[in-house]
């Protein structure tokens, strides 16, 4: 309105006074300037409390698909890390980064290892379920990155996905909620906790890697012809050994098949890098993000990898949508 | 009865703090992600990178490129597997890992081993070290000394080909590295067998 009475008088005490006072919003309230905007965008992306459920759901799965990556070393532990094993710690020592360390790496006989092994793996069933989760979620993290340090070379995506979300969990409350200890403490008569700033930053950071490592996967794809020229779908179904499905069957028949899925690979994939930073895109690409990246992992014959990301997918979800399914996990306030 | 009461918002020092361990975090993470790519980080990034962030970054394994490809279709991209024949007794099967019965992320992993055997060396830092390590880690469970250790990969048909029918869907089989592990006087000997079409042909001078 200031705006609008100075125009009548001069048009040089318009330019003044338009590039001195903010624009009106719709509401009639002047916007914040461009760097109060960012700061407020940060402070309420990081800084405003979470309730404890979406984080206890990543914990049940991503501690499931940890438990599967852990069990998939159980039967030959002894041929890559046992003291005559493939993976020597000479080996390791020529091989994997002079930051890289494992606990495992001291461990010098078959009992030692499958002690090591067992405990590391009953950790990481006490964080799927949620005993002692301000111990096991950080214990349970370091177990399965050590593990990965004994043998990088053999280490996968979904390895790398799923040591992310265990790090998440490890800084959230993710024990709040759907937990043995919430079991616990309402047996003990303890309130339930509310809303926390730990985890809202564990879901936040989550958020982060969803995006770049989504991100990170289509511009590595998009580095090879077969990704433009729409072949690549066939490459990866022509690997007899790795497949899950075997698609070759229709692609042979349809050339636009082939290439509509090669296509649709990639454009999930940035869809779901970007989507996830704009709430209304959110609300459909978190959801689709469940259902797509097992179907990915599956086609790629990454199928662990697939379900890592899903898990991923669902700490992104959107509060309102998680509130639909709040009062069947727990009372916790909706956030 | 659940905790409904909001709670205090972090005073301005936390957030500070916060604020700037984030930030760090962030950049190390897009940092990391461009400094492992798999087409090489610039001279720049990888000097940043590697003095101030993978140090930390390492150990909690979050120093990634997460550069997840799936396939270029070049070679290295097919499935390997590794094949293993004792030496000491000619009778004795091929045993392939992962075999048949091998299923699931565990097969996934022998063929990451087996890959990473064969493209370790194409790195002159690593070469030698995996197939010496895999081959003498082999000695035990298959009671010998002297052994075959061959990493075989699977190269798919090109789809044009199929069609044609110049190809078989099933593609073929390539030697990817093969070599002779043994063990001399409690010393591991690898002795790498150079594939035949590398061997440069006896070409015969024309006769007079």
């Amino acid at each position: 309105m200031t705006t609008m009475n100075v125009t009548t008088t001069t048009t040089m005490t318009t330019m003044n006074v338009t590039t001195a006072t903010a624009a009106p919003t719709p509401s009639g309230r002047a916007a914040p300037p461009p760097e109060d905007a960012i700061g407020d965008m940060w402070m309420r992306f990081w800084f405003t409390p979470a309730g404890p459920w979406p984080l206890a759901l990543v914990r049940i799965l991503g501690g499931l698909v940890a438990l599967a990556l852990w069990a998939s070393y159980a039967w030959d532990l002894e041929t890559w890390f046992g003291p005559q094993g493939m993976i020597s710690p000479a080996l390791l020592a020529a091989w994997r980064s002079p930051w890289a360390a494992s606990l495992f790496d001291g461990v010098t006989s078959p009992t030692a290892l499958w002690l090591g092994y067992t405990a590391g793996g009953l950790v990481l069933l006490a964080l799927t379920i949620g005993l002692a989760t301000p111990l096991t979620t950080p214990l349970g993290a370091l177990a399965f990155t050590t593990l990965l340090h004994r043998g990088p070379m053999l280490a996968g995506p979904a390895d790398d996905v799923t040591a992310v979300i265990l790090w998440c969990l490890a800084i959230g409350r993710a024990g709040d909620g759907l937990s043995v200890d919430r079991l616990i403490g309402a047996w003990r008569g303890r309130a339930e906790s509310g809303a926390t700033l730990r985890t809202r930053i564990a879901l936040g950071l989550l958020r982060v890697h969803a995006s770049v490592i989504a991100a990170a996967a289509a511009l590595a794809q998009l580095r090879g012809d077969v990704w433009w020229n729409g072949t690549a779908a066939w490459w990866l179904t022509a690997r007899v050994e790795s497949r899950l499905v075997d698609l070759t069957g229709p692609f042979l028949a349809s050339e636009y098949l082939m290439n509509l899925v090669t296509h649709a690979l990639v454009g999930f994939e940035i869809l779901f890098a970007a989507g996830l930073w704009f709430s209304t895109a959110r609300r459909v690409v978190a959801p689709l993000g469940i259902v797509a990246w097992p179907l990915v992992g599956a086609v790629a014959g990454e199928p662990l990898w697939g379900l890592a990301l899903a898990v991923l997918a669902v700490g992104c979800l959107p509060s309102e949508r998680r509130g639909v399914y709040g009062p069947f996990w727990c009372s916790s306030p909706r956030t | 009865m659940p905790d409904h009461t909001p709670p205090p918002p972090p005073s301005e020092p936390v957030r500070a703090g916060l604020t700037v361990a984030l930030g760090l975090y962030l950049v190390g993470l897009l940092l990391c992600v461009a400094g492992n790519s798999a087409s090489g980080g610039s001279a720049l990034v990888r000097t940043i990178h590697g003095k101030l962030f993978a140090p930390w970054m390492t150990l909690p394994w979050l120093d990634l490129g997460y550069d997840t490809r799936l396939t270029h279709a070049v070679a290295e991209d097919g499935d390997h597997w590794f094949e293993i024949r004792r030496l000491d007794a000619p009778a004795s099967q091929t045993v392939v890992l992962p075999g048949p019965t091998i299923r699931g992320e565990r097969a996934a992993r022998w063929r990451r081993l087996a890959r990473a055997t064969a493209l370790g060396e194409a790195d002159p830092d690593r070469e030698a070290l995996l197939p010496a390590a895999v081959g003498a880690g082999a000695f035990g469970p298959w009671n010998t000394h002297d052994l075959s250790l061959a990493v075989m990969r699977h190269l798919p048909p090109d789809r044009g080909d199929v069609r044609a029918g110049n190809a078989a869907v099933a593609g073929r089989d390539d030697e990817a590295y093969a070599a002779r592990v043994r063990l001399v006087d409690g010393e591991v000997q690898l002795i790498e067998r150079t594939p035949p079409a590398e061997l440069a042909p006896l070409v015969r001078e024309p006769g007079p």
